[in-house]
């Protein structure tokens, strides 16, 4: 290997980085027995490291590392087994709630089946209970001929609950309840409800 | 600031080495600046797709100079000089080459150079990489990477020897 030969493979020599490095070895090898070659790399070193010196000499901006965290965008990596499951959840917790409007609905507007039962309570002007809640022995003139003209007639049981009194399909008891306006009676019937409304078809009227 | 301590850790461990090969690359700091900022940007989208740990450091650089390159197409600030790809004869290394390097005009010297040789004797000087590395940071086969170094290094030399030194 000739001087000009091991400089041009010495060219890109750094110094103890690249002293393992096996392209260099002949070249670092003629160098030691070659002392003008021993000095043209002791200066092309120097330059070397002169140059990263300058370059590591850069210094950034103050605040570059600031700036650079409150501009970050926050990742959001699409995790699809994530996502999935919460589709899943989604749609369970809509078919359960549908499930339940349509119970709901289905049982509010069913008809409960019919029950014979047995109620005490005030017999009620439907048409001024409703309207105006009108009930009691003050209004127990005027109860008396709004049922006997065909008014609804009403029972309002002692726990509050109030029931529309008829008679058998076909049937008006008008002129019976009318006289027992606003007083207390014990019927005797069949309990309907629907869409939550009660009805109770007499079969006895027991008279305290 | 931000809220991922991981994130965090990795700016404050390689946002001054990016910012010097940004510096290096583009010539000026706002340009550094926004390439390092854009490098870790791509990394908080990005990085979880890289698989290896140990190549983070190479993944930013590469991706630093993949943004140089792609603003470059869009811009000339640098007149870049082709170098002369036959056989260069060596220079000769003045004896006060120590002198004649400016932290203001290396840049300069840097910026003269064409950037398919400016960014491979970049990482040669500022990165304790080795030429497989740098080979990988650039995408280039070795060969082409060491071949590119002493071309670019025999120029930066010729503009140093140019160079008056500082009386």
């Amino acid at each position: 290997m000739t001087t000009s030969e091991a400089k041009e493979k010495l060219l890109l020599y750094r110094g103890p980085i690249d002293e393992a490095v096996p392209q260099f070895q002949a070249a670092l090898a003629h160098a030691r027995r070659d002392p003008e070659l021993a000095d043209w790399l002791r200066d092309h070193v120097r330059c070397y490291d002169a140059v990263r010196a300058k370059l590591r000499g850069i210094e950034p901006p103050i605040g570059l590392p600031e700036k650079i965290m409150r501009g970050r965008p926050v990742p959001f990596p699409r995790d699809w087994s994530r996502v999935l499951q919460l589709a899943a959840a989604v749609l369970i917790s809509a078919s359960v709630t549908a499930l339940l409007l349509k119970w709901s609905e289905r049982r509010h507007h069913s008809v409960t089946s019919a029950r014979e039962i047995l109620v005490t309570g005030e017999v009620l002007d439907m048409t001024c209970y409703i309207a105006y809640h009108l009930s009691g022995p003050e209004h127990a003139e005027c109860a008396k001929v709004c049922i006997r003209n065909g008014a609804p007639a009403g029972l309002k049981a002692g726990n509050g609950k109030v029931y529309l009194l008829t008679g058998k399909p076909g049937e008006s008891l008008n002129a019976q309840l009318a006289d027992l306006a606003a007083k207390i009676v014990t019927i005797k019937g069949t309990e309907t409800t629907r869409d939550g409304f009660e009805q109770l078809q007499i079969e006895e009227i027991r008279t305290l | 600031m931000s809220a991922d301590p991981k994130f965090e850790q990795l700016v404050q461990l390689y946002y001054r080495d990016l910012y010097r090969f940004g510096f290096s690359l583009a010539g000026n700091e706002a340009d550094a600046c926004d390439l390092t900022q854009e490098t870790f940007y791509i990394w908080a989208r990005k990085g979880h797709q890289l698989r290896d740990p140990a190549k983070v450091k190479a993944w930013l650089f590469t991706t630093l100079h993949r943004q140089f390159l792609q603003t470059r197409r869009h811009e000339t600030r640098f007149k870049d000089e082709p170098i002369d790809e036959a056989s260069p004869e060596l220079p000769a290394i003045a004896a006060d080459c120590v002198n004649r390097i400016d932290a203001r005009t290396l840049p300069s010297f840097l910026g003269q150079l064409d950037e398919t040789y400016r960014a491979p004797l970049v990482l040669y000087y500022l990165e304790d990489l080795s030429y497989n590395e740098i080979a990988e940071t650039l995408a280039v086969p070795l060969g082409t990477v060491q071949s590119r170094i002493a071309r670019a290094k025999i120029k930066l030399l010729q503009l140093l020897n140019e160079t008056n030194p500082p009386k």
